[in-house]
């Protein structure tokens, strides 16, 4: 795991290394800048020192004066002393500075983490509630005429490419129906507080909620279904309905525990989906999440905020996969995680 | 014994024995067997698995459409050898699906006065002075549409029309001037407060306004984007409209000694009583003449030597003007694409000619039609059975014949779009196409790569476990683990930001989307090739000293080339997925050239959702068709494989 996590980290380092962007040489320019006044009436030749001063300077001060990629990398980590001596990596919790934004980045981060983790929250509420009594019946009542239509929705929900199920949604909900505000992420220019924020902020993010529900419907119920189908064919329900047990027993007790093994470890996907946040939702409905600030940073070459929210991306799906192993040797006492 | 097989016949072998179990003897043995003792059938797997596809009428009818996509896509594209990738037409954006812009109105068509048109729709009026307008006539967000003619203009007997890009112009035979369509550009105008003084805007004369002009002598009524113009026999100009779209128009207000006067796209031009020049009020601008496309431009003076222009009429860039002497020259700026003009006959001469965007079609004395000029939209191909034509209408990219009769003889040029024009005016259903073959080539491509490395790294790992199993599968790990669409994106922004070619990038695109996707594939094949490693073959396989390699790749991986196929087909489906989304984003593969997830990259707001629901409509709905046959195609093979599901039936 923490293995996969530094090699993903050097990728990343890697990949980062290649954007053309040199953060020393623009702060030695904005320094030669400010210092005008100073520098009036020195020739070029001494301007010039001045300048490699600053950038040598700035150079030192970010690590990277240096050509060697694995000093610049334990450096970017925080492992590797930096010129002056001193430690200032991710480890250390310099996550880096957005130009675009002139802030660090940490503090970039947290608004939109709040946004994307309020509307997943409900988003994964509302499809689990959703797809788990969909998917059971659809596997109880197999083979009938609403189980047919069923698989063809979802199978529909989840081909469709998310972009055009939220161009759809626009055009249903917004151009047809007028029912909700196409984009945003609450009425411009309002000061609510309390309750009416709350639902002014609920009646924005209807449409994308519904819309989000809509597109991770179709790969759930289908997944319901057939861990329920496959739970409704083992032997100790033949066996628990020859007993005599209620069917409802039957389903609901022997038949939904067995099924959840599969269901769980994708719940706990999603549950860290909700930090990970949405690009193409985002960017649809102009929600200020983590998914549009990746492809702002992105459009305007914001290095520090992508490799950062790339990071968190890696780090995210590892603990996932590290979460859902041992949920899966909690719901199932068969497996067994060796560490 | 031994025969060595090419790459081919090891695939041909694999897909033999799916056909036919693992020996084909055996399976025929068994199958004469069979029909000799009249026992049970017994069907191979291959046969099961069509079989049981075929059952499935929801699954045949996918399948028909994911072939039919393909073949769509292309073969498509043979058959356009008109379309170029960065096609726009500044006239022709935004444009409805519709294929009426030919279809002269039934009432007009035996008795034509007048035809013009400038942008999408074509505006008519016959003998009876009834006014006719078809082809798209809604302007773009406005709500409006050109075909409500006001009251007043169908009551009154029309004389002549011309239209501009979303106005008309008509005058009646009281010689009461009418304009109507979107007018909040100064296109035509009441002296409204707003725009009285608005510094942008010729408005139209006080005298066109409340009084009448003598409709005898009018000799000239044509319409430019945002401009119309009514010259008369005497010199009088009468010119309003939008100043922005023609830089030069105020050199022309108030100039009374005009014989001739067109609009190109930027520019009025005009021809003074001198006819020593094409009038623009600028210098350098239309002074090199030609006496043909193909031939070298000469100094206008030169060329005239003392012949004096008559007439003109301009295309979007080029004007062509007729001499006293009955000979053409053209000027302006042709581009590469543009036919010359036919050569005339000895002794013929060109008595009338009109002007479209691009093409110019000319009527001779001897009654042949010829056009020339741009051809992209077909707007010279003239139809070759016409005859007794004595006049010709057109404008845009259409051509109307006339006999003498005011019967319409021949009509050519562009019929319509039959999924609109997008933002920049190129064909939709074009681009669809050819964004479709872009697009599956790219997840093709991208399957085909994630296939390979999956089956190799599947295979060994599961094959020869132990150690070589864990680092494979750690390495799995580390590329299941990257966030798939965050990391596209980050490579193809780093992409877009070096300068490599078009084609490398795209190329490069597909093998990202390739090298990424390929994990799931693996551990399949890698938990198939545990199960099938404990077969008996392979112990005897093992037994009779074949080496291991070989016994991964031609005894185990043949017995699981059905599962690698379903992968395949479902993982196709995920990478075109892939890359709409990525070049949605704007990140993928970028204009010009159409994929079709960048033709869907301006639907991303609610006017543009509303108003031209037919730019993102139909390629959604390409995708989407696409996207959920292949997957229903790949679902149901997996169903039909799997011999579970059968006993649940």
């Amino acid at each position: 795991m923490v293995v996969v996590l530094i090699i993903l980290s050097v990728l990343m380092f890697l990949i980062y290394n290649l954007v053309p962007s040199n953060r020393a040489y623009t702060d030695a320019k904005a320094d030669m800048v400010n210092m005008k006044q100073q520098l009036r009436g020195k020739s070029d030749a001494e301007k010039e020192q001045v300048f490699q001063e600053r950038y040598l300077y700035y150079q030192r001060l970010y690590g990277t004066d240096t050509k060697n990629l694995a000093v610049r990398y334990l450096r970017w980590v925080g492992l590797y002393p930096n010129y002056f001596g001193k430690y200032n990596g991710l480890l250390e919790g310099n996550f880096g500075y957005s130009y675009e934004l002139k802030d660090d980045v940490v503090n970039i981060v947290g608004e939109p983490m709040k946004n994307t983790i309020f509307i997943n929250i409900f988003n994964v509420i509302l499809a689990l509630g959703i797809t788990i009594p969909l998917g059971i019946f659809c596997a109880v009542r197999k083979g009938s005429k609403f189980d047919q239509a069923t698989q063809v929705v979802t199978i529909i929900g989840y081909s469709l490419p998310t972009f055009i199920t939220c161009i759809l949604f626009i055009w249903i909900f917004c151009s047809l129906l007028h029912w909700f505000p196409p984009s945003g992420m609450g009425t411009p220019g309002n000061n609510f507080t309390g309750w009416k924020w709350f639902w002014d902020r609920m009646y924005y993010m209807c449409l994308p909620l519904i819309t989000m529900t809509f597109c991770s419907m179709g790969g759930m119920t289908r997944y319901v279904r057939a861990s329920m189908i496959d739970a409704l064919s083992m032997d100790c329900i033949r066996t628990a309905r020859a007993k005599g047990v209620k069917e409802k027993t039957v389903i609901y007790s022997h038949a939904w525990r067995n099924a959840l093994i599969p269901i769980v470890t994708l719940v706990v996907g999603w549950f860290l989906g909700i930090f990970g946040g949405s690009l193409i939702f985002e960017n649809m409905f102009g929600i200020n999440g983590m998914g549009k600030l990746m492809i702002q940073s992105l459009r305007t070459a914001d290095t520090d905020v992508i490799i950062l929210l790339q990071l968190f991306y890696v780090a995210l799906s590892l603990l996932s996969n590290l979460i859902i192993d041992i949920v899966y040797g909690l719901v199932d006492p068969r497996v067994r995680v060796n560490a | 014994m031994k025969k060595n097989k090419g790459f081919f016949g090891t695939i041909g072998g694999w897909f033999k024995r799916l056909f036919h179990g693992g020996s084909k003897v055996l399976a025929d043995e068994m199958e004469e067997n069979a029909k000799n003792m009249k026992v049970e059938e017994i069907v191979s797997p291959f046969k099961q698995i069509v079989r049981g596809f075929f059952e499935r009428r929801l699954a045949v009818i996918a399948l028909c459409v994911v072939i039919a996509m393909f073949l769509l896509v292309f073969i498509g594209p043979l058959f356009m050898p008109k379309y170029y990738d960065s096609y726009t037409e500044v006239t022709q954006q935004n444009v409805h699906p519709t294929m009426s812009m030919l279809s002269v109105p039934r009432e007009m068509e035996n008795d034509v006065r007048m035809i013009d048109s400038f942008g999408s729709f074509t505006v008519g009026v016959n003998n009876e002075g009834q006014v006719f307008i078809w082809g798209d006539s809604k302007i773009s967000t406005t709500g409006l549409d050109v075909r409500d003619i006001p009251e007043e203009v169908l009551n009154a007997k029309i004389m002549y029309v011309a239209a501009g890009i979303d106005h008309v112009v008509a005058i009646s035979e009281e010689g009461k001037v009418y304009c109507w369509g979107y007018n909040k550009l100064g296109q035509f105008g009441y002296f409204d407060p707003e725009n009285k003084d608005n510094a942008n805007i010729l408005p139209e004369p006080d005298i066109l306004l409340n009084g009448t002009i003598d409709v005898d002598h009018v000799k000239k009524v044509t319409c430019g984007y945002q401009c119309s113009a009514i010259l008369m026999d005497d010199g009088t100009l009468y010119l309003w409209g939008n100043k922005n779209t023609y830089q030069n128009i105020d050199l022309f207000a108030g100039k009374d000694d005009l014989i001739d006067i067109d609009f190109t796209l930027n520019y009025v031009v005009g021809v003074t009583e001198a006819g020593n020049g094409v009038y623009t009020g600028k210098r350098g601008l239309y002074d090199q003449f030609r006496s043909n496309l193909n031939v070298k431009a000469v100094p206008a003076r030169q060329y005239l030597d003392g012949r004096k222009i008559v007439a003109i009429s301009a295309t979007s860039n080029t004007v062509c003007g007729e001499l006293d002497d009955g000979s053409l020259f053209f000027t302006g700026d042709f581009g590469t694409r543009a036919k010359p003009m036919p050569a005339l006959n000895e002794g013929e001469r060109v008595i009338q000619i009109v002007s479209g965007t691009y093409h110019y079609t000319a009527l001779t004395d001897q009654g042949r039609v010829l056009s020339w000029g741009g051809d992209t939209l077909d707007q010279t191909q003239v139809p070759k059975d016409m005859t007794g034509v004595t006049r010709i209408y057109g404008g845009a990219f259409q051509s109307y014949a006339v006999n003498d009769n005011n019967e319409v003889v021949g009509k050519w040029g562009l019929k319509g779009y039959l999924f609109g024009t997008d933002n920049r005016g190129a064909d939709i259903f074009q681009r669809i196409i050819q964004g479709g073959k872009m697009t599956m080539t790219i997840g093709a491509i991208a399957v085909i790569i994630s296939t390979i490395i999956g089956i190799i790294v599947g295979c060994i790992s599961g094959y020869f476990g132990g150690k070589v199993d864990l680092i494979l599968m750690r390495v799995t790990e580390i590329f299941a683990a990257i966030p798939f669409l965050p990391f596209a994106l980050i490579l193809s922004a780093i992409l877009a930001q070096s300068d490599i070619s078009e084609d490398n990038k795209i190329f490069i695109l597909m093998v990202i989307l390739g090298v990424l996707t390929w994990t799931g594939l693996a551990r399949m094949v890698r938990g198939q090739v545990l199960q099938a490693r404990e077969n008996e073959y392979v112990t005897a396989a093992k037994a009779m000293g074949v080496k291991e390699g070989a016994i991964a790749f031609k005894h185990i991986l043949p017995n699981i080339v059905s599962i690698i196929f379903v992968t395949l087909t479902l993982d196709f489906a995920t990478c075109m997925l892939t890359e709409s989304s990525l070049s949605y984003l704007g990140f993928g593969v970028t204009y010009p050239r159409p994929t079709w997830g960048n033709m869907l990259n301006g639907a991303n707001n609610a006017t543009i959702i509303t108003n031209f629901w037919w730019e993102w409509l139909f390629t959604s709905l390409f995708l989407a068709i696409t996207c959920i046959c292949i997957n229903i195609v790949g679902d149901t093979l997996r169903d039909v494989m799997d011999p579970k599901s059968d006993r649940d039936k």
